[in-house]
């Protein structure tokens, strides 16, 4: 921490459990798919987990805490080019939530990540594992959807990996512990980023218990269908 | 005598031709045979799988019956896997007929597993059945990883 830096609390408990979730239950999701057998009854309730936790963080984009709402951290391209200009000549460029960048690697994660639990409701493994919707459709049908899912968790992997690649790049070239900040919620910023984040709002812990409880409803209707 | 030098030249005569029976099978039969084998495995296998799930309630009859005919559908398949399919549309990788001894091994796993399974199954033991249903749906797995286009 340089000295003119301020501690400024910009991830609050909900995005930053969100994100550790995710990143141990979609390494649960690599394991299992690997270990096969009696591991995929788990790689199915763990996909529903992760539907629901993408689903909680869409609406937490909406109506969550300032840092962590879509019309905080989307920029333009505009917006975009410049940040990668900084990027290049090293020039600092802290945001107290999303960098430009950052911001469109978000929504792609979660695009993704739809991509891939929805693949993996209409999927079949041939062998004794079926998605929850893979009956109302044909085997074929399925079929494509599996090796959709399959290619498309290779997709993921290279995104993570681009991810912490651009993480470990503010952290050596920029100075930046973006990581740090994932665990105590905390950056550290220069004044002019640090009275950015100190108009930060966050959203009430019980809101968030709510919306993951719609969420959670969500998947269930989804995987049910009791209607 | 002369019935028993008869018997033998028919009986070669047999073998000759059932050997050439193997021999003309086309490829493309050998490649529907295979296909159809694995696909009788996937029907014997999946309600078992329910059943251990809980999605449909357990029946120890209908276990051993599926675990029976598994057993014996785990062995149809790997004469079907002939170098003379090789240009014939489908999913197997080429590696099937270049890594011969560990597709080999990677079939046998499936036997033996499958028997296993079947013995547990005909013993009644779900607890048994529980046990060995992991390592065949595995073995299904782990050469369909190697072996199988996506």
């Amino acid at each position: 921490m340089r000295q003119s830096e301020t501690p400024v609390k910009v991830w609050d408990a909900p995005v930053r459990l969100f994100h550790w979730l995710l990143v141990l239950l979609i390494a649960f999701q690599y394991l299992s798919a690997k270990m096969k057998g009696d591991w995929m009854t788990w790689h199915v309730y763990s996909g529903y987990t992760i539907l629901a936790l993408v689903f909680f963080r869409i609406l937490w984009g909406f109506a969550g805490s300032s840092t962590a709402r879509f019309s905080t951290f989307l920029a333009g391209p505009g917006a975009a080019i410049g940040f990668i200009k900084k990027l290049l000549t090293r020039a600092p460029a802290p945001y107290a939530s999303h960098n430009p960048l950052g911001g469109w690697m978000v929504v792609l994660l979660l695009v993704v990540l739809l991509v891939q639990a929805g693949t993996g409701l209409f999927a079949n493994d041939d062998i004794a594992t079926e998605g929850p919707l893979a009956g109302l459709i044909a085997k074929e049908l399925s079929d494509r959807l599996t090796a959709i899912h399959y290619w498309n968790f290779n997709l993921l992997l290279l995104l993570a990996g681009v991810h912490i690649a651009a993480v470990l790049y503010h952290w050596g070239i920029m100075k930046e512990n973006l990581l740090g900040a994932m665990f105590t919620g905390v950056k550290h910023l220069p004044a002019d980023a640090a009275a950015g984040g100190a108009g930060a709002r966050f959203a009430s812990p019980w809101l968030a218990l709510v919306l993951l409880a719609v969420a959670a409803l969500a998947v269930y209707l989804i995987v049910k269908r009791p209607f | 005598m002369r019935t028993k030098l008869l018997a033998a030249a028919v009986t070669v005569a047999l073998g000759a031709l059932a050997s050439q029976a193997f021999a003309q099978a086309k490829p493309d039969v050998l490649v529907k045979q295979r296909q159809a084998a694995m696909t009788l495995q996937g029907k014997y296998l999946g309600p078992i799988g329910a059943m251990l799930k809980g999605a449909r309630p357990y029946d120890a009859d209908v276990v051993a019956v599926n675990a029976t005919f598994l057993e014996n559908l785990a062995r149809m398949p790997w004469d079907g896997f002939d170098p003379s399919t090789k240009g014939e549309k489908s999913r197997a990788k080429p590696a099937v007929f270049t890594d011969t001894a560990k597709f080999k091994a990677a079939s046998d796993l499936l036997e033996e597993t499958t028997a296993k399974l079947g013995a547990a199954a005909r013993a009644k033991n779900e607890a048994g059945v529980r046990a060995t249903f992991g390592p065949v749906a595995k073995a299904c797995g782990g050469c369909h990883d190697s072996y199988r286009e996506k």
